[in-house]
Order: structure tokens, then C-alpha cells, then sequence
């Protein structure tokens, strides 16, 4: 509504005004002006902003430590209180300017004045100082500070004890910190406090939540309680009236069945959290908003709650929510990720998600706003594409899906350029030879980019899509992929510990194509094939070696350069290690992945009719190599002991032919 | 691999479903069973009026042995009036007595269809007596040198459904661990009965074989 620029002007020096009385050293003039404060910052996060910039704060804080006392400061105290809690709630600058004005002592000395509503005043602002994540953490480990929490548990007041609940949450964080809150009973308190007020068991489940969480132990002693009664009575709080509890109470059980399985084993009872978490996605405010992370948390890695929670329709419900207008990102998240915790395992889930036709929602959601949201699509699009049967029909493969994602590598933050790599590295993986979309759109530019980054885990899921992306290439773009790359950084990349694994499963698969893709890793006088045979002599890390005897392998599937190359790379003896050649080491080795690794080297070496495998034979069996190869002719591994029996027939047969 | 359209139908109704037991009984690892390996051979479609055999490439694509499930692509050669390659999508139930049993329980399989045809591989004549009983779900074959599969054809890959040939059917299948080779039996009610695929793996004129891999995130 239009106003004059004197009404304008009245307006904008009210809060001075305000300010100004604040200071007054007239009581009754404070208590109006506090009045006019908290009336004017309730539910107004603007006003908040604007109160806190103007310096207020502090000066709220100040009534509040003068007015204690004093016989007619408790209305100002109730007043300043209520202002002070309503400044942290929920703002982050608030419950700074609070603790930076030194509000919690004064807070925490109130506690113990006589006056009813000046304590439930204070306690609850105290509860809301702790809601924020800036609070400090309350230590337990103190007497005192455990004697306070406990006298605050023990209090008749509702709110103070939801206060210490509050404090709970907010500070039960270590298996040292729930060892102590249970050791000093407070499981017990907290089980009794469930009887009470909707807010006292509200806050009461919220801390129990923050005990039981990952404590094995702790969980154990809450079970034990009274005979299991407590356990019994939290499983009936699911059903409860009030749509929070049923939430609260759902997400306590799932910490405890996260952790210890066995007590959350009745299939009816799993049924009926997913059915009332389902039944809780309808609510409007904050529950609505937590219910789709409950259902995550129930689901994740767990393929059997996976598959009641989908025979529930519990797909259906979430993408039918997702499609709904102006979600509020919270629950957008949330609903992203928990639609990819369904599809995380299960095909039939993912089959159902592609038929629901909410994946154009999906990818569109990239370039929301909140990168929470952007990462959350990220993670539904990575667990989605986990199907081969729609990588093979190249259902991702295209601009609309792609160029977004290759958009978010250059995110400025670390977690959407990691959860963008993830989906990347699934999708290029494209049996439908449309690998080129990806090249031409930038893609293997930006993925050679990150490979170089200066964050390991960027670097390493750019090789491991990188890998993926060279996988039954075509020559042509496997080409491409080393000009970008270069020689000298891909070598790098082999020597780097964190990566090597993938960038020798990367040379892996460049060489999987025969003498053209072998010749790759000769060129600069071999600099490749020499990185690949001195890692695979001295690394200790089993997967390492793996990679680099399969790597190997393929080279050995070359022409008789190629060969010769890679019997003096693994007949070489180990540096500072025994006389023995690598190859007779991974033979005797216990993992049959890598023995299996070994023969087909040796399969490959040994391949009938090349003008130099008499010879190859020969030094395989001055080596030792021979000898060791009969030694496995029972392996206990099938795969093993078959191509054992190939190897060895390939060398008889060499000798038979000659 | 695709067969031609017939006209004839049957309507043998589904049996029972895959069951689930537990143990470390799952068949063996192989290399030349996982992702990126290629296999060449034939499929005979003969029929009373005709000798005819097709020639086929098999690629597997992806392998998840916790869920005894094996993917890939199947590429017939010559189809009469066929002016490319026909190339088909399949997905196969690995019988590891976990995840699947040798009852097929769908597809329009009996039991005694499937006990009809898996008798064909002389690999399954030691297992049959414990298979009769229940799918052998108590067998152990981690230490057993063939895998028995049902690779069972989803979409053409490169040519519409409108092409006149059928994936209507699915495939008894019986791999070797020791040379890696694969004998196939096609079954449709519709279709001509026991076409044979036979198959070798292939190293694709390579000096060696080679093994390629990736990672889903």
C-alpha cells in the first residue's frame, strides 16, 4: 500500500526509538518497549535481522542481568526471556548476538528463581538457545554440569525439563557422552517424562533419540528397562495422536534398529513404520518435512525393509508428492532421497520409478536453487542409473540429462561436484555407443579437469568415471580421452596412492581392444607400461595389484613387442623385496581374484602360435613360473584351477608342436 | 536372440516362484562370465520345413552375483529379411539355489518344462534327482564347473517390435567354467521346440584375452 513520506519516515525511526527506551532507566518505560519488541520480532525473521543489526540484542540481554533482584523485575525478566529465546530461534545471527552478549549465565541463574513463570520464561529460552546449532556444547563429563542436568530432569516443571531434554539433544553427540547420560540413569528419567505433556514427551523422544543413536550398548540397557516395558511403550507411541510424536517415536526406532537389527525384527512392526511414515508424508509443516529423511534413514542398505516399503507403494506416494507444486526444498530433499534410497538395491524399484515418469523432474531438479536439493537429485539420478538394463537401452545418454550434470562439476561446492560424479560415472558407462554425446558436450574435458584437482576425493571419482567412460569404447573416443588426459598425467595419476587403483583400472580398460588400444600406453618410450610394472612390484594394496596384472594381461594380448614388454616388467625381481619375480608372488598369494589375474597373464604370454612364445615358455619356467602354475592345478577356486589347465596346455602343446 | 513369429498359441499356466535359502552355496566366480566378455556361435531355428541355423554374438554388460543376475546383449547375424544385425536386450536368473531355483515358476514354464529341458545338458543329470523335489534348492554348487542361467530377451535394441520376430520365449542356460562355452535351449510354446544355442567365448581375433571392467556409483 502506497504511504507518505512522512509516515514512511515515522516508521524507520521507530526501532531507534525503540532502542533508545530500552535503555531507560525507567522500569515501566522498559517493560513497554520490550513489550513492542517481542510483539514485533515474533514470527518475524525480517524484523530479527533488522533488531539484531541495529545492536539490540546486547541491550535486551542488559535488562535482563539488571532486572535480577530486583522485586519489580520479574515481568522485565519474563519480557527480555522471551525476546532473548525468540532471537535465537531459528536465525543464526540471533543465537550469536545472544551468546556473544553473554545471555546463558544469566539464563541458567534464573532457573532457580522462585516465580513460576519466570522460570517457564526462561527454560524456554533457553530450550530454543539449544535448538541452534551454534549452542555450545553442554559436557556432561562435569559433575556439576551433570547434577544441573539431572535437577533439571527431575524438576515438576514441564518446561525445564524439556529443557533438559533440549540440552540433551543438542549435547549427547559421543558414545562417552551416552555412556554417561545412561550410566547416570537418565534413560529411566526419560522413560517416565514420556507420560507427560505433549511438549515434555515431544522433547523427551528427541533426546533418547540422540542416546540411542549408533551405542549398541546403550540401546541394549534401554531395552532392558523394566522388562522391555520402555521399548514397549515407544512402539506404542507410533500410533500415538499427534502427528510428531508418531514421528518422533518412528525415528527412535529406527536409530535402534539401525543399530541393533534384532530388536526392530517383527515384519508387522516394520510394516507398520513404513505405513505410518507414509500415512505422516500428508502432513503440512515441519513433519511433513522430516518424514521422506525418517524414510531414508529406515531404508538405507537395508534390501529387505527396501522391498516392504515398495510392496507398501511407498514409491508411488513419494514421486506423487515430488510432483506437487511449490515443495519447499527441505522436503524436496528429502523426498529425492528417499526415493534413491528405494531405488538403491532393487531393479523393480527402479524399473517402477521409470514408469512413474518423474526422471524429467528428476534431472530438472539439477539446477534448483538449493544446492542440498541439487545434491539430493545427484544421488536419486546416481542409484537410478545403477540400471544396466536402461544404461544398455541409453536412456541417459542425451544433452537434457548430461549437460546439467557436467554444469555442476564446476560447482563451488565440493559435495555437488562429488554427488554429480557419481551420476556421471554410471551414465558413461552407455552401452549404446552414444559415448560421443558425452565428449562433444564437454564432459571428458571437465572430468580430465577434476582429475587433476587439488581435493582427493574429487580426483579420484573423476578417474573412476573416467574409467568407466573408456569402458568397451570405441577407439576413436578412447583417443580423445589420453589427448586430454596426457601421458605425463596419467602416469602421475598411476604413482598417486589414493587413485592408482582406479587410474590402472582406467589403462585397464583403454588396452581392452586389442593392438591398437596396447599401443597406447608405448608411446614416450613406454613411460605407461613402466609405471604399470613398478607399482604392480611394489604395492602392497591387493586391489592395486589386481588392477595392475589385469592391466598387464591386456598389454600381453599385443603383438610380440607387447609381450616381450610385459615378461621383463613382471619377471623383474620386487625392489627391497625377496629374489622371486611378482608373478610367482601373486600366484602363491591367498585371494583368488588375483591368482586368476596371474594365469590369464601367463594365458596371454603363453598364446599359441606367436613367433616368440617357445621362448616366453622358456623363461617362465627358469623363472619358476611353471612350476608354481602346477602347484595350483587343485586350486580350491574354479576359475583358477581351469585356467591353470589352459596355461598349461598351451606350454605342453608348445613343446609338442616345436 | 529374436525367432520368427509363429501363429499357434498354448496358455500352460505358471508354476510356483523362485524360492531363497541361505549358505555359501552360490556357483562360481568366472572370468569369462563377467562384464565386457564377448561369445560367438549359433542358434539352430530350424523347423519340420526348413534346416536353418542363425549366427549369434552374446556381450555380458553387467553381472551382480548377490542377486543372481547376469545381463547383456544377444546379436543375430543373418535373419532372413533382416537388413541389419537384430539385437536384442536380455536379463538372466543365474540358479544359484538363493536368489532362483531350476523351477522357473514363469514365462510359461512347468516344471515339467523346465525338467525337460535342463535334462538336455548332460552337466544336469547328476543334479536332477535333487532338483525334482524342489527346484534343488538345498544344492551346493560352489564347487560345481557349470552355471545354470534363464536369459530371458527384454527389448530389441536396434529394431522396433513391429519387425516380425518374437522375444517371446526365454533360454535354458548351461555354461561351462572350464573353456567357457554355453549351450542354450530357446523355449516358447510358440515357437519351434529346443532350438539350440551353442556358443564359445571369444578373445575377438585378439592375441589373448583381455578383461575390461567398471564400477556403478
Amino acid at each position: 500500500m502506497p504511504s507518505t513520506a512522512a509516515a514512511a519516515a515515522a516508521a524507520s525511526s521507530q526501532p531507534d526509538d525503540l532502542i533508545r527506551r530500552l535503555r531507560s532507566s525507567d522500569g515501566a518505560v522498559k517493560l513497554k518497549a520490550l513489550r513492542e519488541l517481542k510483539n514485533q520480532i515474533i514470527g518475524n525473521r525480517t524484523k530479527k535481522l533488522s533488531y539484531i543489526k541495529l545492536g539490540t540484542v546486547p541491550d535486551v540481554v542488559g535488562v535482563l542481568a539488571s532486572s535480577v533482584g530486583i522485586d519489580s523485575g520479574s515481568a522485565l525478566i519474563v519480557e527480555s526471556a522471551a525476546i532473548i529465546g525468540s532471537f535465537a530461534c531459528g536465525v543464526d545471527a540471533g543465537a550469536k548476538a545472544v551468546l556473544e552478549a553473554g545471555a546463558f549465565p544469566h539464563l541458567f541463574r534464573i532457573l532457580s528463581n522462585p516465580n513460576e513463570k519466570v522460570v517457564d520464561t526462561t527454560a524456554r529460552s533457553l530450550r530454543m538457545i539449544f535448538q541452534s546449532r551454534l549452542a555450545p556444547k553442554y559436557d556432561f563429563s562435569k559433575n556439576e554440569n551433570r547434577d544441573c542436568l539431572i535437577s533439571l530432569l527431575n524438576s515438576d516443571n514441564e518446561n525445564v525439563t524439556g529443557l533438559g531434554a533440549s540440552i540433551i539433544t543438542h549435547s549427547c553427540k559421543t558414545v562417552t557422552d551416552q555412556k554417561i547420560l545412561s550410566g547416570a540413569g537418565v534413560l529411566r528419567m526419560l522413560i517416565t517424562l514420556l507420560n507427560g505433556s505433549l511438549y515434555q514427551r515431544e522433547a523427551c523422544l528427541e533426546a533418547l533419540t540422540a542416546m540411542l543413536s549408533s551405542n549398541s550398548e546403550v540401546i541394549s540397557n534401554f531395552v532392558d528397562l523394566d522388562n522391555g516395558r520402555a521399548l514397549s511403550s515407544l512402539i506404542n507411541l507410533i500410533e500415538d495422536k499427534s502427528p510428531r510424536t508418531r514421528l518422533l517415536a518412528s525415528t527412535c526406532l529406527i536409530v535402534i534398529g539401525r543399530t541393533c537389527s534384532s530388536y526392530l525384527q517383527g515384519i508387522e512392526l516394520k510394516n507398520k513404520l513404513i505405513l505410518i511414515l507414509i500415512e505422516l508424508l500428508e502432513e503440512p509443516d515441519r513433519v511433513g518435512d522430516e518424514v521422506p529423511f525418517a524414510v531414508a534413514n529406515l531404508i538405507a542398505d537395508r534390501e529387505d525393509l527396501q522391498r516392504l516399503a515398495f510392496e507398501a507403494n511407498t514409491l508411488d506416494k513419494l514421486c506423487d508428492f515430488l510432483q506437487r507444486e511449490t515443495l519447499r526444498p527441505k522436503r524436496f530433499e528429502g523426498l529425492l532421497l528417499a526415493i534413491a534410497e528405494l531405488c538403491s538395491r532393487l531393479e523393480s524399484c527402479r524399473s517402477k520409478f521409470f514408469s512413474l515418469k518423474v526422471l524429467n523432474l528428476v534431472t530438472d531438479s539439477l539446477k534448483h536453487d538449493s544446492a542440498d536439493v541439487q545434491t539430493a537429485a545427484c544421488i536419486c539420478l546416481r542409484n537410478v542409473t545403477r540400471s544396466v538394463k536402461k544404461l544398455s537401452a541409453g536412456h541417459f545418454m542425451n544433452e537434457m540429462v548430461v549437460d546439467p550434470l557436467i554444469q555442476l562439476l564446476q560447482d563451488s561446492s565440493t559435495s555437488v561436484q562429488v554427488a554429480a560424479l557419481s551420476v556421471i560415472s554410471n551414465i558413461v558407462v552407455d552401452f549404446a555407443n552414444r559415448k560421443s554425446i558425452f565428449l562433444r558436450c564437454g564432459g571428458v574435458k571437465e572430468l580430465v579437469r577434476l582429475s587433476q584437482s587439488m581435493d582427493p576425493t574429487l580426483r579420484l571419482n573423476a578417474v573412476l568415471a573416467l574409467k568407466n567412460f573408456v569402458f568397451l569404447a570405441d577407439n576413436s573416443s578412447k583417443e580423445c580421452v589420453l589427448a586430454e588426459l596426457t601421458v605425463s598425467t596419467l602416469v602421475s595419476l598411476i604413482c598417486e596412492p589414493k587413485v592408482q587403483e582406479q587410474a590402472l583400472a582406467f589403462v585397464r580398460n583403454i588396452l581392452e581392444s586389442g593392438i591398437n588400444s596396447v599401443e597406447h600406453v608405448f608411446t614416450e618410450d613406454g613411460i605407461i607400461v613402466n609405471a604399470i610394472g613398478k607399482q604392480v612390484r611394489n604395492a602392497l594394496d591387493l586391489n592395486v595389484c589386481i588392477e595392475g596384472i589385469y592391466a598387464l594381461g591386456n598389454v600381453a594380448t599385443g603383438n610380440e613387442l607387447h609381450k616381450e614388454a610385459v615378461m621383463s616388467q613382471i619377471l623383474e625381481p620386487q625392489v627391497n623385496g625377496p629374489s622371486q619375480s611378482v608373478l610367482i608372488k601373486f600366484l602363491q598369494g591367498n585371494n583368488s581374484q588375483l591368482r586368476v589375474g596371474a594365469i590369464w597373464c601367463i594365458i596371454n604370454l603363453t598364446y599359441p602360435d606367436g613367433p616368440g612364445t617357445s621362448s616366453r615358455i622358456a623363461k617362465l619356467r627358469d623363472a619358476g613360473v611353471i612350476c608354481q602354475l602346477k602347484k595350483l592345478a587343485d586350486d580350491p577356486c574354479l576359475d583358477a584351477k581351469f585356467r591353470v589347465k589352459t596355461a598349461l596346455l598351451q606350454c605342453v602343446n608348445n613343446s609338442c608342436a616345436k | 536372440m529374436p525367432v520368427r513369429i509363429a501363429e499357434s498359441s498354448s496358455c500352460s499356466t505358471p508354476s510356483q516362484g523362485s524360492g531363497a535359502n541361505s549358505g555359501d552355496t552360490l556357483p562360481p566366480a568366472c572370468t569369462l562370465l563377467s562384464v565386457g566378455q564377448a561369445f560367438s556361435g549359433s542358434q539352430n531355428v530350424s523347423s519340420l520345413q526348413k534346416d536353418e541355423a542363425w549366427k549369434v554374438n552374446v556381450r555380458i554388460q553387467g553381472c551382480d552375483l548377490d542377486h543372481g543376475y547376469l545381463c547383456g546383449t544377444m546379436e543375430a547375424l543373418n535373419v532372413p529379411f533382416a537388413d541389419t544385425p537384430v539385437v536384442t536386450f536380455w536379463e538372466g536368473e543365474i540358479v544359484d539355489t538363493k536368489n532362483y531355483t531350476f523351477f522357473t515358476g514363469k514365462w510359461e514354464a512347468t516344471i515339467e518344462d523346465d525338467i525337460r529341458h535342463w535334462s538336455k545338458f548332460p552337466s544336469f543329470s547328476p543334479l536332477l534327482n535333487e532338483v525334482k523335489d524342489d527346484g534343488g534348492r538345498s544344492l551346493n554348487l560352489s564347487n560345481y564347473p557349470y552355471i545354470f542361467m534363464r536369459w530371458k530377451e527384454q527389448y530389441f535394441v536396434n529394431v522396433g517390435v513391429d519387425c516380425g520376430l518374437t522375444i517371446a520365449g526365454f533360454y535354458y542356460v548351461c555354461f561351462s567354467v572350464s573353456d567357457g562355452s554355453i549351450d542354450g535351449f530357446y523355449y516358447d510354446p510358440n515357437s519351434s521346440p529346443f532350438q539350440k544355442l551353442e556358443l564359445k567365448s571369444t578373445n575377438e581375433g585378439k592375441s589373448g584375452f583381455s578383461f575390461s571392467s567398471y564400477q556403478l556409483q
